[in-house]
């Protein structure tokens, strides 16, 4: 590995994250800490007021529902009140409610206001933690991976996201693009390429027109409400069905508890039964016996047959979305040069047979589904910035979506089209509708679809002063500037008078810069705050084992001065100071127990003194004092 | 140059890998480069002014007496205001007590309470608490509270109870940091007399989870959790 700043590629998802890099020009996926490779995209505050990112706070999620935050991906960048953040608050079990504008969205966690970047921020810092851990220094540069229909404020907040979590995101990048990358499409090729991406929580399918270094996404379909919870929930299903019918209709579902359990061990199974045809689910003691009879355990088997049994609809709704996209986009599967499979689903040996079905070949199996796009963030990362780069696809800045105004009928007129590379400048002319019409209002939108009402509104302004004429003959040039760091500066001119107006238009995630940089400071606040309490943590402990040394030499020291004339008040002092210290402990003082730590020291090195006969005043002391 | 921001972020990355002496030398460099700002100072304040660390955020500031076996406890001076049939609400009586709502039904006692009861109780609650017997007390105090959930004495010896039994329950466990691990073969733990939370509790037990993990997943109270937990260990189920 070099001596300079290590990077990381992130593939930030809706369920789970991963964090990747380059080392010695080998893409590999870093592990977390505890040695997994997935990190849960799950957030929450638990009863103790402990804040929990990954595996531990996906372990809680049922039994503290109200304070867990999952799927922030869904609401990232979105505007409170749009129909996709009301479709999230229809299934999310914690509460949203508007930012302090109005505009965005918060979670309310523990009983506080997390904007959403800052949940996101929460998961980034875990993986930032790993790739720390793992390179033994800091990390602060990164690619991040989002999905191709991300518009500019959702890519604007995922970056916030990185900045609140302590990274330079320098470049955000499509998620199957991501994945291309990674199979190292795009040097000698010039296909299409199908990228089916069925997650935990979204399906998105993916058409890449790849060729000399340029990955244009073609056509993007899915269903945000399609992945491997489904299938999940499915053979949770069919585990409290077949519990109920064994123990007079108990719903297990309805303790929190045992729904907990079942969900783990449901998802369990179904990973499992990738890899082996069957797979034993054992829940001792999972719900209480009626009527106070002992704990009911929960034993099956499930076999891969039953599991396609119970999720063959979705596999089919997979096929049909995707059915969907291609002919929307107007290619024919035979069309399709490769297929990709990414995301934990495509690993369901039924879901592989489905996309072979429907694409007519194989799909492409060399990467892990899991871990593919994160690969590919880190490909790029490395040639974005690394000295020792070769000579990998450098994928530059683009427009994510079509720019352009408002005309007349709803219609949208693109100025811009996705994909342009940035920084660029491009204008069109324009002319009026009524005759005597001496001002235009120049909406400014973003977005994919012909009808402007279903687009995004970036903003407005009004020119002015236009000479009065015949409808059509004055000429309005409309000219769009997109800078380097995404700032798009809209202008409308007379052409004949030179009348101008202009506005420029930035990217919002939501957060002003105010609150950002209240979030950041309350960042470095908890990172102090949680090495306090490791501290005391770490106090704690430590006192706790003086104590019980202090207990186990206990009754070698009554011994001793059972025969000795000297220190017989040593052990009503002793217990006294182990009494201060448990009621400091009890009472979460630090500033108590680091009072007693001394004399708590002090006690133990006198009772093993006693213990051993070595300390003045015992019995077989060296001072003369013994007995 | 490095800007006040920087300065700030790499201190605290100093302060937290137990660097102090970087720590405070970042920040005086901020504060060369902007001495009013207080935030910087705060944190000057922080690293020179202890050893090894402030109480943290969440440590409840209440003073103990020097030991609880000493003396009862003092009467609670949190004045808690309960609308007729809304029930007792422990959680506005310390919020970072984790306390739990012990009575299960907490509809209004249908008759005043016998006020003989409640004294024989809460005297045997202090007595009990006096032998040290504080599951003894705990359950006195649940009969009081259970008649009257605003008995502001039996409130204090709740809140001392669970306090002493949670240090109890918790020096059974030994360092909270540690992983603890089945100590038995798997299929041996249905032979185990366990209720279900004992079950969810044991199905987080993987070797990868500390108590004070699982102090935090297991949605329980911390006594209970406590309870349950030094109860495994006792039984050789968990070490």
């Amino acid at each position: 590995m070099s001596d300079n700043e290590p990077f990381i590629g992130i593939d930030l998802g809706t369920t789970n994250s991963v964090v990747a890099t380059v080392i010695d020009g080998v893409p590999r996926v870093i592990a977390s800490r505890t040695g997994q490779t997935l990190t849960p995209s799950v957030v929450a505050v638990a009863r103790n007021g402990k804040r929990l990112v990954g595996h531990m706070a996906k372990r809680q999620a049922i039994t503290n529902a109200e304070n867990t935050a999952y799927a922030a991906k869904r609401l990232i960048g979105r505007r409170w009140g749009s129909p996709e953040v009301e479709d999230a608050r229809k299934v999310l079990p914690y509460e949203l409610v508007p930012g302090p504008e109005g505009n965005d969205i918060r979670a309310m966690l523990g009983g506080r206001a997390f904007a959403i970047p800052e949940v996101s921020a929460l998961v980034l810092a875990e993986l930032r933690a790993d790739a720390e851990a793992f390179f033994g220094r800091r990390v602060t540069k990164a690619v991040i991976t989002v999905p191709a229909y991300f518009n500019d404020g959702q890519r604007k907040a995922t970056k916030d996201a990185g900045r609140i979590a302590g990274l330079e995101v320098v470049r955000i990048i499509n998620e199957p693009t991501s994945a291309a990358l990674a199979y190292g499409f795009g040097k000698q090729m010039e296909k299409k390429v199908a990228v089916f991406d069925l997650g935990g929580g979204t399906f998105d399918v993916s058409i890449l027109d790849v060729g000399k270094s340029v990955y244009d996404v073609i056509a993007v379909g899915g269903d945000t409400y399609l992945g491997g919870e489904d299938f999940d929930r499915r053979v949770i299903d069919w585990l409290v069905f077949s519990f109920a019918q064994e123990h007079q209709g108990i719903d297990v579902r309805q303790d929190k508890m045992a729904l907990q359990r079942l969900r783990d061990a449901a998802e369990r199974a179904k990973i499992e039964l990738s890899e082996v045809r069957g797979s034993a689910i054992h829940l001792p003691f999972l719900a209480s016996g009626p009527e106070g009879k002992a704990a009911l355990h929960l034993d099956r088997q499930l076999s891969r047959e039953k599991l396609e049994d119970l999720t063959q609809d979705l596999v089919d709704r997979t096929i049909s979305v995707a059915d969907r996209t291609l002919r929307d986009a107007g290619i024919r599967p035979a069309q399709v040069g490769e297929v990709l499979l990414v995301g934990g689903m495509t690993r369901m040996p039924r879901v592989q047979q489905a996309v072979k079905a429907y694409f007519g070949r194989e799909p492409s199996r060399g990467v892990h589904p899991e871990e593919v796009v994160a690969l590919g963030a880190a490909i790029q990362a490395h040639a974005l910035l690394s000295p020792q780069r070769g000579k990998e696809v450098l994928l530059l800045d683009v427009t994510p979506q079509n720019l352009g105004i408002l005309v007349v009928g709803g219609y949208f007129a693109t100025i811009i089209p996705r994909n342009t590379t940035v920084p660029t400048s491009q204008s069109h002319l324009f002319t009026t509708v009524q005759d005597g019409q001496t001002s235009v209002r120049i909406a400014v939108l973003q977005g994919a679809s012909e009808k402007a009402v279903e687009n995004e509104l970036l903003g407005e302004f009004v020119l002015d002063g236009i000479r009065s004429a015949r409808r059509g003959e004055v000429e309005i040039e409309v000219t769009f500037d997109i800078s380097a760091d995404g700032i798009v500066g809209v202008s409308a001119r007379d052409s004949a008078t030179g009348t101008r107006q202009s506005i420029t238009v930035t990217a919002t995630s939501g957060l002003t810069e105010t609150e950002m940089r209240r979030i950041l400071e309350e960042n470095l606040d908890e990172q102090l705050t949680r090495r306090q309490v490791g501290d005391f943590e770490r106090l704690r402990d430590r006192t706790r084992e003086v104590i019980d040394e202090i207990e186990r030499l206990a009754p070698a020291v009554k011994d001793a001065l059972a025969r000795s004339r000297f220190g017989k008040d040593a052990v009503v002092r002793a217990e006294e100071v182990v009494a201060r210290a448990r009621a400091a402990i009890a009472a979460q003082d630090l500033q108590q127990m680091i009072g007693v730590e001394e004399q708590l020291d002090r006690a133990l090195q006198l009772f093993k003194g006693l213990a051993s006969g070595s300390a003045p005043g015992s019995p077989g002391g060296g001072d003369g004092k013994g007995a | 140059m490095a800007t006040v921001a920087e300065l700030l972020d790499q201190g605290v990355r100093a302060y937290t890998r137990g660097d102090s002496a970087e720590a405070e030398r970042l920040w005086l460099q901020a504060l060369d480069l902007d001495p009013h700002n207080e935030r910087v100072r705060a944190y000057l304040r922080q690293v020179r002014g202890e050893k090894p660390g402030a109480p943290p955020a969440a440590a409840p500031p209440a003073p103990f007496a020097p030991s609880p076996w000493d003396a009862g406890p003092e009467a609670s001076a949190t004045v808690v205001v309960v609308e007729e049939g809304s029930g007792i609400d422990l959680g506005a009586v310390d919020e970072k007590s984790d306390i739990r709502p012990l009575v299960a039904d907490q509809r209004p006692p249908a008759r005043p309470p016998p006020a003989g009861d409640v004294a024989t109780w809460m005297e045997g609650a202090r007595e009990l608490f006096a032998l040290g017997d504080f599951s003894g007390s705990l359950e006195m105090i649940e009969r009081i509270l259970r008649l009257d959930p605003t008995h502001a004495e039996a409130r204090a010896y709740l809140r001392q109870n669970e306090a002493t039994l949670v240090a109890m329950y918790e020096s059974k466990l030994g360092n909270l940091h540690t992983r603890p691990r089945l100590a038995i073969h798997p299929e041996e733990v249905l032979w185990l007399n366990l209720d279900h939370r004992a079950g969810f509790l044991l199905a987080q037990i993987d070797g990868s989870v500390s108590y004070d993990d699982l102090f935090a997943l297991s949605g329980l109270p911390r006594l209970d959790t406590a309870r349950i937990l030094a109860s495994l260990v006792a039984e050789g189920v968990i070490r």
